[in-house]
């Protein structure tokens, strides 16, 4: 986090000093963007990875309602999903609009 | 230490705008070439195939498919139960076969139930038949062995009569009145224990 | 170090057209793409046969129209879905075939990989299960979602506004979202190992990690296969549990 924030903050320092303004909203840009995805795989990642254990889990211990299990399981993975993807939005906004 | 990092990102943020307006005001519409931005062309293309595909699969495509997966399913449903008549049709024929096998199994049990008494019947009459022949024939063996033996007896008592008187005579030197001797040899031989 | 020389993103998702440059039918690889997304449903419907016992391509359509109907309306609404099927069925089709270009050689572009397809599904996601809400419920429809009866009164208004919010901007938004950015990046996975296989064969002695680059790219295209196997299911999917939710709001 810190090393990301300061990678970021040398990158604008550059860009302040001798880029044109075109450059300097590309390369903060790319630094922002960066960081949006990376933070926003944080939070998914960890939420997809207890979602689809615990749907497993379940499986296991029901394997005769494991059908149902599987279609929440991918409802859930969706929602939890779109965060990680809102990010990858915001990634593509940031580097490339 | 947070301080300047805030002012920095703050700054980043403001340079980021500013960037952003003047790329606005120079090509008039930076969004348009956004690779996020919806293009008109392709969407009336989307809206275009989709609703074609929604009119084709709702009145033309569907149908027919449906309508073969109901006769399937008839099918399927009308063959399960002519099996299921069929099973049960099977199922009382058979109990009326084990019916008539019980009742034919009986009927030979009992035919062999008279054959075997008949058998017995017949076996103890041969057997008390032959018994009895047995024991006449072992009567008749008895007397006649019986007879014998009196008459054996009978032939022998003169002979060892005389043996005897021989005998005595001899060993006394004279001789004995045969007759008397011969009825005391007589009695003995007769009477053997409750003479001596 | 490679020397990797990333393609503009313009390159990778922006296609020219073929004719009409600057009007609304103006035709490029997309539409191209959408047109296809129709047409090869509607030919494998029209060709597969209709037999009592099936086989071949009869055993695949009857198999979508029953995946359809077994895996996404059934556990979502229940048998009084099963008369939105036609609007599933399509829904499911037009995107798995337009995803699906992904990885077909000559095309290797996803439909949705562009804003538009997936906004205008999930606008009409969005007008077929208000829609259906407004017929089911009348107005009751818009207060119960506005000013929800089972929640104490003093957060009605919250909650009624986080549930209009949901319901009239949320859902339609996270439905195009998900859908336009799985395909995005997939998209831009495959090209970053595309581009990175071609540097890697240009790189002199460094050409030895070609087959990890390679084998990489392949496992990656069938993972994106199966993403557009995903999230046209999921799209039908959550269009239906929008649908059950106008038919039901019972929370």
């Amino acid at each position: 986090m810190s090393v990301l924030t300061s990678i970021a903050y040398q990158v604008a320092e550059v860009a302040q000093e001798s880029f044109t303004a075109d450059e300097a909203k590309q390369v903060s840009g790319a630094a922002g963007a960066g960081m949006a995805y990376g933070l926003a795989a944080i939070g998914p990642g960890i939420g997809i990875g207890y979602l689809v254990g615990q749907a497993v889990q379940a499986m296991a211990r029901q394997p005769e309602s494991a059908g149902t299990v599987r279609t929440n399981m991918f409802l859930g993975i969706a929602f939890t999903e779109a965060l990680a993807l809102i990010g990858f939005v915001v990634f593509i906004l940031l580097k490339f609009a | 230490m947070l301080t300047p990092v805030v002012t920095q990102i703050s700054v980043n943020a403001a340079t980021l705008l500013l960037a952003a307006e003047e790329g606005a005001e120079e090509g008039g519409g930076g969004i348009t070439s956004s690779p996020i931005w919806p293009s008109g062309s392709e969407m009336f293309w989307g809206i275009l195939s989709f609703t074609a595909l929604y009119l084709l699969v709702r009145f033309v495509l569907l149908p027919p498919v449906q309508r073969i997966r109901n006769d399937r399913a008839a099918t399927i449903q009308a063959d399960k139960d002519a099996a299921a008549l069929a099973r049960s049709k099977v199922a009382s024929a058979s109990a009326e076969v084990e019916d008539q096998l019980a009742g034919v199994r009986a009927e030979a049990q009992a035919v062999i139930d008279e054959a075997r008494g008949e058998a017995e019947a017949e076996r103890q009459r041969l057997v008390g038949r032959a018994e009895r022949e047995v024991n006449a024939m072992r009567e008749l063996a008895t007397t006649e062995i019986a007879t014998e033996r009196e008459e054996a007896l009978a032939s022998l008592r003169p002979q060892v009569a005389d043996l005897a008187v021989g005998a005595a005579s001899r060993v006394t030197g004279r001789s004995m009145q045969s007759s008397t001797v011969r009825s005391k040899v007589d009695e003995y031989l007769t009477n053997p224990s409750n003479s001596n | 170090m490679l020397g990797l020389e990333y393609p503009p993103i313009e390159n990778l998702v922006e296609w020219p057209n073929y004719f009409g440059d600057g009007q609304i039918w103006a035709l490029n690889k997309i539409g191209i793409i959408s047109l296809l997304a129709l047409i090869i449903p509607t030919v494998m419907f029209l060709v597969s046969k209709k037999e009592l016992v099936p086989g071949g391509l009869q055993n695949i359509v009857e198999g979508v129209v029953e995946f359809i109907e077994e895996q996404v309306i059934m556990p979502a609404i229940g048998a009084q879905g099963l008369k939105y099927l036609p609007l599933l069925l399509t829904m499911f089709l037009f995107i798995f075939f337009g995803n699906l270009f992904e990885v077909i050689p000559t095309f290797h572009m996803p439909a949705n990989a562009r804003m538009a397809n997936p906004l205008f599904l999930a606008l009409l996601s969005l007008v077929v299960y208000v829609s259906i809400g407004f017929k089911e419920h009348g107005f009751a429809f818009l207060k119960d979602t506005a000013w929800p009866g089972f929640v104490p009164v003093g957060l009605r208004p919250l909650v009624g506004l986080i549930e209009l919010l949901t319901v009239f901007v949320l859902r339609p938004f996270a439905l195009a979202v998900r859908l336009f950015a799985n395909m995005l990046a997939g998209h831009i996975l495959l090209v970053t190992f595309g581009v990175l296989c071609i540097s890697v064969f240009t790189a002199g002695i460094i050409v030895i990690l070609l087959p990890l680059t390679f084998g990489m790219l392949v496992l990656l295209t069938a993972f994106e296969i199966f993403v557009s196997f995903l999230q046209a299911f999921v799209f039908a999917l959550l269009t239906a549990v929008f649908i059950d939710s106008s038919l039901n709001p019972a929370h």
